[in-house]
């Protein structure tokens, strides 16, 4: 059976390259396995907030790229709610449709993967 | 080794060699496992981690080499260094085949790292029974 995959992301979208090259392993897993799943915690849930101006400190505007995650039909990508609220951001802020998840449900999903990567 | 069970590793390594911790902590998990007679499917190196693979790192004499550790120890045990060549060539990391095609002056990767896509770290992951980052 095909493993169950985790990519968990903590950081924020900048100021280290670890949320743009996690992105770029998501898409490219996304190729081989279908059972991959993607976390936002903490921090990086800033990665999916919009109306980022990564030109202005000379970063990639990696944010279109999250569009992809759909078209490459990863569907599972949850975000952890308390994050969201101690961080006064709402879904309808962020840039793509995610699934909202307490952190209980978060750990509960991630007892449930083979394998996690995180960044 | 009879009466243990065997495990098949693939290690993530995405610390800088340099700076890190997590760079030593690899060598010397991979290390220990294979000596236990645990079995190494690869060793993926990605983000900052693909600096392990330049050939001009040169630390003092007092401070270990981990590019030389991972060379010895991958040709001993016979497993796969493989480096991310995205992550590569923005933290310039060369082979002799992407020098030429970008035109550049020169090349770095250290034998026996081989420059591969991340494609391989999904094959990696497939085959192994417990993928350890570090």
């Amino acid at each position: 059976m095909e493993k169950k995959i985790g990519i968990v992301n903590r950081r924020p979208p900048h100021g280290t390259t670890h949320a743009r090259e996690a992105l770029d392993l998501s898409l490219a897993l996304s190729a081989f396995n279908e059972s991959l799943s993607l976390f936002f915690i903490g921090d990086g849930v800033y990665q999916l907030l919009s109306k980022h101006q990564a030109d202005l400190i000379l970063q990639k505007d990696f944010q279109p790229m999250l569009q992809m995650l759909e078209l490459y039909d990863v569907e599972q990508i949850y975000v952890c709610q308390d994050s969201l609220s101690v961080r006064n951001i709402s879904v309808e802020q962020l840039v793509i449709k995610t699934t909202l998840l307490s952190t209980d449900e978060i750990n509960l999903q991630l007892a449930m993967q083979d394998q996690l990567m995180s960044f | 080794m009879s009466d243990h069970q065997v495990t098949k590793f693939t290690l993530l390594v995405t610390g800088n060699p340099a700076s890190h911790q997590s760079a030593s902590n690899a060598y010397q998990f991979c290390s220990a496992a294979l000596k236990a007679g645990h079995k190494m499917s690869g060793v993926f190196f990605y983000l900052d981690g693909v600096l392990t693979a330049s050939n001009l790192i040169s630390p003092a004499t007092d401070e270990v080499n981990l590019p030389s550790l991972w060379a010895n120890l991958a040709n001993e045990y016979q497993f796969p260094l493989e480096v991310c060549v995205s992550a590569s060539l923005r933290r310039g990391i060369v082979n002799q085949q992407e020098a030429e095609q970008l035109a550049l002056s020169n090349y770095n990767l250290k034998s026996p790292f081989v420059l591969s896509g991340l494609g391989q770290l999904a094959e990696l992951s497939a085959g192994c029974d417990r993928l350890v980052q570090f």
